[in-house]
């Protein structure tokens, strides 16, 4: 992060006092590294390879340029990092030049060298550090460089990539926010420190993330999950498509709109075919369209990996139900719904040896509930098949639960009164 | 990830309430899983909006746990000495307890508040535990769900009830209650420290914490989309559970920071003056940093029921912020007003303002008298309790409001009753 380059400088230096200094620093300088898993990076590299705007909130000194070097490294792009609170709007927005004949010509708005050669580069990663310490207009120039990837006459090249950082509300100084316009078209990351990677770090290992991979055999199968996925749970959810944050407390981060669901879709997409895991798409997603749409997304995502009731009903012998309970419940519950939905007798007796298979692999408790909806759906002409036999211990547990009820229920009842006179 | 576990005695029996010792010199007991289970058909039945939560708990059965405990990633310890000696209805209440842990996120706040006070060791864990249960135990009893013997509440230490797991810790030394609940352990769950029967991050049927978020959040949608059902405890963490409330002074002063700092007031740039850096590169024009500081005039509402001290800490801060954004004290003004604006003094000479009035309130004329003073205000923070007309129209210039909730309970019996609500152009910042 430091760069010291007089002192780092290999000992040609007369002065023997100095080669000390250097071979004490060059010791200070050789760490290893190792292998970590690090949430934080996948989810910056994935949205980077995705070509969204990203916005690094986080405390002063936390990492973010450490991280980002380290990205830049396994991209292999250059890094070119712009301080924006020491520069000026025009340095981002193009210097005006006055020419020979300035009513002729125009007056020529120059870019500054930086931006002139990442663009000759035709690639790179543009780093813009503290965001929100810069002055008002300097920020107003900034985010059209962000947002029309435009410094000056110049257009940045598809190849260059751009992320921004900035200081969390409460810890900046002159505390500048993002409108919602503005949040909307970022996706934010929030950057903290895990106390052991740093201790760990001081002592001279420092970790090495895998990065994501896209696997180029993914990529349709992750387009068609994204688009599923993300379409299926708008429609049941049309009230999250565009939703203004309302509260003081949300301002200035991501909320849900097209624009950001558009985003979110490209994330997931790029997730999947990265094979990452849940908890880094969590971080994209709800940095893409907020904490509240982006958890609702999730637990879509968790519902669409559950087994279909359908197929469940198919071969019930076959049937392979999730460990969790309370997943295995919510796969229960759809299958007696699907019963419910065409009730067949055949459906009926399949959906209790699923029922069956259940009791078998998991614990009995779960069951109540589907069996007694199961067993409500029944009709006259149905027989009640054997399997149901199988089930009656549930029907015990069942039992004993009500007769707790019922004790707990009396006795509260004058435990209350109890309490009440003390 | 998790720090050492503390030096823990190794107890073959879990001392607990005093008939546990029976238990000592037999073989280990089986777990009696229908008993268990039946337990917590039975939460189930009473909670069902806590019905997702504990059936994603996995249940693990292990001699050497004291009673029974969670670990951050919704593991359920329990022994078997303990389910033999309780009865159903009281399991049902541990369960609950257990899982109200995981729900409020004790072990992430735990170890969060462990790091920021420097408080490690096996005493303080003990602490946080007992602050958690009280955080817990003084609001999910009752309803069909005794409360199981031992539970602890704040009441023993004589604290108020209803404060959260913070609070308690940061109010009350639990010493006094430390020796007789040394056996008290919800494991790391509840304190976000490690034990050493717990089976850590890679261990089976743990839950990511993606999966915990999942999980805890459906159990708010829950809470939230069934308003009437839970009681005012859930109903209040389903609300704040994955959005915490923030202090008013940080979004107080954001709100004037922000309102002070946009484009025209503060510092910016303007080619009033050509820059300095003009000199040395001819031919390139460059502007210049001109400050231009802020006014700020701020509205108080003087009517009642809003205390002194409250009003004066958001006046301090306003004033605080105006300062740090660079505006001078005297561009700072101050108007109280109930049904009529009274006085308008600038800050300087207003150390000791008074604040006259207690009559009706109407802010519109404190508006009014703010907007036709010699220097129009940049900003207007009003500091009201919202019981008030506003303007019809957007004032010309940022307007932000420090809103005093009005304790509930006073009009909420007649039906006619309509709340000003703060206009859609005003920031409005909840105080206190």
């Amino acid at each position: 992060m430091t760069s010291s380059t007089l002192m780092s400088r290999p000992a040609e230096t007369h002065d023997p006092e100095l080669g000390v200094a250097d071979t004490l620093l060059s010791l200070l300088r050789t760490t290893t590294s190792e292998p970590r898993p690090d949430e934080q990076l996948e989810a910056l590299t994935l949205a980077v390879a995705a070509d969204l705007p990203v916005l690094l909130w986080g405390e002063p000194g936390i990492g973010k340029t450490a991280a980002l070097t380290q990205l830049a490294d396994s991209l292999d792009l250059p890094l070119t990092t712009v301080i924006a609170s020491v520069h000026e709007p025009s340095d981002f927005s193009g210097l005006p030049i006055v020419g020979d004949d300035p009513a002729v010509q125009g007056v020529p708005m120059a870019p500054p060298q930086w931006a002139v050669q990442l663009v000759r580069a035709g690639r790179g990663l543009l780093f813009l550090d503290e965001l929100s310490t810069a002055t008002p207009a300097v920020q107003a120039a900034l985010l059209r460089v962000v947002l029309e990837r435009r410094v000056g006459a110049l257009r940045l090249p598809p190849g260059v990539r751009i992320v921004a950082a900035a200081n969390p509300r409460a810890s900046a100084a002159d505390g500048w926010e993002l409108s919602p316009p503005l949040a909307n078209r970022f996706v934010h990351l929030y950057w903290t420190h895990d106390p052991q990677v740093v201790v760990r770090g001081l002592g001279g290992v420092w970790p090495r993330a895998e990065l994501p991979r896209l696997q180029a055999q993914r990529l349709p199968e992750a387009v068609a999950l994204a688009r599923r996925a993300v379409c299926g749970f708008l429609k049941a959810r049309p009230t999250l498509i565009h939703r203004l944050p309302s509260s003081e407390a949300r301002r200035g981060g991501a909320w849900p709109s097209p624009r950001s669901w558009e985003a979110a879709l490209t994330l997931l997409a790029f997730g999947t075919a990265a094979s990452v895991s849940r908890d880094v798409l969590a971080l994209l997603v709800r940095g893409a369209v907020g904490d509240g749409a982006g958890l609702e997304l999730l637990a879509h995502l968790d519902r669409m990996d559950l087994p279909d009731p359908e197929t469940l009903l198919a071969d019930p012998a076959a049937a392979d139900l999730p460990q969790r309970g309370d997943l295995r419940q919510a796969t229960l519950e759809a299958v007696v719904a699907a019963v419910g939905a065409r009730p067949r007798r055949e459906r009926w007796e399949a959906a209790w040896t699923v029922l069956a298979g259940a009791l078998e692999t998991g614990t009995p408790d779960l069951l109540v509930a589907p069996a007694t909806a199961l067993a409500a759906l029944r009709r006259d002409d149905w027989e009640v098949p054997e399997t149901v036999e199988r089930l009656t211990g549930v029907i015990g547990l069942a039992r004993q639960a009500e007769r707790s009820v019922g004790r707990a229920t009396g006795k509260s009842a004058t435990r209350r009164t109890s309490e009440a006179g003390r | 990830m998790s720090p050492p576990a503390p030096p823990r005695p190794v107890r073959a029996t879990p001392p607990g309430p005093p008939r546990a010792r029976e238990f000592g010199a037999r073989p280990p007991l089986r777990l009696d899983t229908r008993k268990l289970l039946a337990a917590r058909l039975h939460a189930v039945k009473v909670r069902p909006y806590l019905a997702d939560a504990l059936f994603a708990l996995h249940v693990v059965e292990d001699p050497s746990v004291p009673t029974m405990a969670v670990d951050a990633h919704w593991r359920c310890y329990v022994s078997p000495a303990f389910v033999a000696r309780m009865p159903v209805e009281q399991l049902a209440g541990v369960w609950v307890h257990e899982v109200s842990h995981l729900l409020r996120d004790h072990h992430g706040r735990g170890e969060r508040y462990a790091r920021q006070h420097e408080e490690h060791g096996p005493g303080q864990r003990l602490r946080r535990n007992i602050a958690a249960d009280f955080e817990i135990n003084d609001d999910i009893y009752g309803d069909g769900l005794p409360r199981p013997h031992g539970a602890v509440l704040p009441s023993l230490l004589r604290l108020p009830s209803g404060l959260l797991m913070e609070d308690y810790l940061r109010t009350a030394s639990m010493s006094p209650l430390a020796a007789d609940l040394a056996w008290l352990d919800c494991g790391s769950g509840a304190d976000g420290q490690a034990r050493p029967w717990e089976l850590g991050p890679d261990g089976a049927h743990g839950l990511t914490r993606q999966q915990r978020d999942a999980v805890r959040f459906r159990v708010a949608q829950g809470i939230k989309g069934r308003p009437g059902n839970a009681p005012d405890g859930w109903r209040r963490w389903a609300d704040e559970a994955f959005h915490p409330p923030q202090p008013w002074r940080q979004l107080l002063g954001a709100a004037v920071r922000s309102a002070v700092g946009a484009p025209g007031p503060g510092d910016n740039h303007s080619y009033r003056r050509p820059s300095r850096r003009s000199a040395s590169v001819p031919g390139v024009l460059l502007p210049s940093l001109r400050r231009t500081p802020p006014r700020v005039c701020v509205v108080i509402d003087t009517s009642g029921s809003v205390s002194d001290g409250e009003l004066g800490s958001a006046l301090l801060e306003v004033a605080a912020v105006t300062r740090a954004v660079g505006g001078r004290r005297d561009l700072v003004t101050v108007i109280s007003c109930d049904a009529a604006a009274r006085t308008a003094a600038p800050l300087c000479q207003a150390e000791n303002i008074e604040l006259l009035g207690g009559g009706g309130t109407d802010l519109r004329s404190g508006f009014t008298r703010a907007l036709r003073a010699r220097h129009r205000p940049d900003v207007i923070v009003a500091l009201t309790d919202g019981q008030t007309p506003w303007p019809s129209a957007q004032p010309p210039c940022r307007t932000v409001v420090g809103l005093f909730p009005r304790p509930t309970g006073i009009d909420t019996d007649d039906p006619d009753y309509v709340p000003d609500l703060p206009p859609p152009w005003a920031r409005v910042v909840t105080i206190g």
